[in-house]
């Protein structure tokens, strides 16, 4: 034993740290520990050592994201004051009012149904588009690196960036969609000004805002593929459309659902584009996105507890859907 | 086999030109969705240098360009430089935090052994399915509780641990031989010494993904600044350059200047760096 530490000392040495040579003396303790059989006395070491070592990742967690998360939940079922204290227990009278379908005019679910409608432009849209220039970026020609930059050059900017450039796009001041005013019959200038218009005019910026993401994904995918599987097909026959029907796509399928959880996500999540753009709830609310008017009935109207309330829904509803998506629709795939 | 590959056809002058056909359709196809994708770019590029006008052209005329625009809105907006230098002290912060915590987490979980490690592995994954707008409203409450508005701890304080950022260099820390820890334990090396020596040099790639990650989402943060900013000093750069677009509506040249040198710190490192850009990007996504 004597002889052994020896040896390690020298070793130390070779190092030449103090610090080493301490826990040196540690792991010697730790192995006579063990020796011995106090395992529980080791156990309870490691476990506090584990402790300090997520310490503090779990107090920002705990401080930041379960605490308002559960304060969220209970203050969903209360009246709160001006501060955000709760005044009044009122239970579930405002997920009742929320979801109200017996009411016609409930502006909530109106909300809700425009942020389905927002998603579900967007995401087909992007996943559609990053499918085709993924394809074109596939093209082994000369220059092909400058081309796939170009393609991915949307991640660069931020949302409010663009949602700056395109405000002035859609401005009838610099004339760029006069022609889709003439083309479409407005009576109005402005198509964020229409309310048949604005949410399609946000849906366009926004894909081309998600472009670059869509595309970066999409590419990987594809470059993943083996190419002995497009030889085969090649060899039986296979034109191009057949290749990117019975090959790409069912080998691209596990990356097209990932983008299509993620990017539905982000769509119901969509808040700065509509800030920017609209700066309120658009013509006659036709851009009112369920994340927008969470926004407005706290920051606005200062109604905390009804805010949560709508907030928890969002929740729900964005853990359903990727529940859904990975479950039912991964299944399918899998399964066939 | 060898039958079916050698009947195809074509005699090779043919096939040459039905390739060259392709290739230039190819060219067009390329440059078509280039022009789209980097119109509204060029669009900012060519209000920017119009000089200031109520009625822009599309294209400028190039006789008169007017480049002092990039001048001038500095000096109109002098806390311009002040929002890059907030968006850059609060990103790098929130970045060498989340490197800090989530590796002292991963390693916990990769190589440590302790009672309720599922549990607790459990505990830091559920944040990611607590979406940002489910705490936005008590956070916000909490921190005007604690004064933090309009401060630099409220922008980075609540983004100091990353729930992603664990999983990410955990996966990383459990591909490294087990081998090393126990050569590196018989070795007199603790758990911390081995964690900075030998694991985060090793690590570097991870980390690299998680910082990057961490960082620009950091900088495109525009939801929880826009709530925890009110004076134009404390102003990231996402926020005050919407502030600047809605406060000078009629000025379009100065906005869009403004929002082009917003655009320089992210745009440089995407077309440098693109690689490790996308590396990062695509990495957790496929194996």
């Amino acid at each position: 034993m004597e002889q052994s530490s020896h040896v390690h000392y020298q070793n130390v040495d070779l190092t030449s740290s103090e610090s080493m040579a301490v826990e040196d003396l540690s792991v010697e303790v730790d192995r006579r520990a063990s020796k011995s059989g106090n395992t529980l006395n080791k156990k309870l070491r490691e476990f506090a050592l584990a402790l300090l070592f997520l310490c503090p990742a779990l107090a920002v967690f705990a401080l930041f994201s379960y605490y308002p998360f559960f304060r969220a939940i209970f203050l969903s079922f209360n009246i709160t004051n001006e501060l955000g204290d709760p005044v009044k227990f009122v239970g579930l009278r405002y997920y009742q009012q929320i979801l109200d379908f017996s009411d016609p005019q409930n502006e909530y679910l109106r909300s809700l149904l425009t942020s389905c409608a927002f998603a579900l432009m967007v995401v087909a849209a992007e996943i559609i588009c990053g499918l085709g220039m993924a394809s074109l970026a596939m093209a082994k020609v000369r220059g092909i690196g400058v081309f796939r930059l170009i393609f991915t050059i949307s991640i660069a900017i931020s949302m409010a960036s663009s949602s700056v450039i395109w405000s002035l796009i859609y401005d009838p001041t610099t004339n760029v969609t006069n022609w889709l005013i003439n083309l479409l019959n407005l009576s109005q200038p402005g198509v964020l000004n229409n309310a048949e218009t604005a949410l399609a005019c946000v849906a366009v910026m926004t894909v081309w805002s998600g472009l670059g993401f869509n595309f970066v994904i999409t590419l990987a995918g594809m470059q993943a593929i083996p190419d002995e599987l497009y030889e085969s097909a090649a060899l039986d026959g296979a034109g191009g459309w057949n290749k990117f029907r019975y090959i790409t796509i069912p080998q691209l399928t596990p990356i097209l659902l990932f983008l299509l959880v993620i990017n539905t996500i982000q769509s119901f999540q969509a808040f700065t584009q509509f800030n920017v753009l609209m700066n309120g709830p658009g013509p006659n609310s036709a851009t009112n996105v369920f994340v927008f008017a969470i926004f407005r009935s706290f920051w606005i109207d200062h109604r905390y507890g009804f805010a949560s309330a709508m907030s928890i829904i969002l929740f729900i509803i964005l853990l359903i859907l990727s529940a859904m998506q990975f479950f039912v629709v991964g299944r399918r795939i899998y399964y066939r | 086999m060898s039958m079916l590959t050698q009947s195809t056809p074509h005699n090779p002058v043919q096939q040459t030109a039905s390739q060259q056909v392709k290739t230039a359709f190819t060219y067009i196809g390329l440059v078509l969705v280039s022009l789209v994708l980097l119109f509204p770019l060029f669009f900012a590029l060519s209000i920017a240098l119009q000089g200031q006008t109520i009625a822009p052209r599309l294209i400028p005329d190039l006789g008169s360009l007017d480049f002092s625009v990039f001048g001038t809105v500095l000096v109109q907006q002098p806390d311009l430089v002040r929002w890059i230098i907030n968006s850059f002290v609060v990103s790098s912060l929130v970045t060498i935090g989340v490197l800090f915590t989530s590796a002292l987490a991963a390693y916990a979980f990769s190589y440590l052994e302790f009672w309720g490690k599922q549990v607790f592995f459990v505990i830091i994954l559920g944040t990611l399915m607590i979406p940002f707008e489910a705490t936005i409203i008590p956070n916000f409450l909490l921190i005007l509780h604690l004064n933090w508005n309009d401060s630099y701890q409220g922008l980075v304080v609540p983004f100091l641990a990353s729930g992603f950022g664990i999983f990410l260099l955990r996966q990383y820390f459990l591909s490294i031989p087990r081998e090393l820890q126990e050569a590196a334990k018989l070795d007199g090396c603790g758990h911390l010494r081995y964690l900075w020596s030998f694991i985060l040099p090793l690590a570097r790639p991870a980390l690299a993904t998680v910082a990057l990650y961490t960082f620009l989402s950091t900088w495109n943060q525009f939801y929880w600044p826009l709530l925890v900013t009110d004076s134009s000093q404390w102003r990231t750069t996402q926020i005050g350059i919407t502030i600047f677009h809605s406060n000078e509506v009629q000025i379009l040249n100065t906005q869009m200047a403004a929002t082009l040198i917003i655009l320089i710190p992210t745009l440089l490192p995407l077309i440098f760096g693109q690689r490790q850009l996308i590396r990062g990007l695509t990495a957790g996504i496929l194996k």
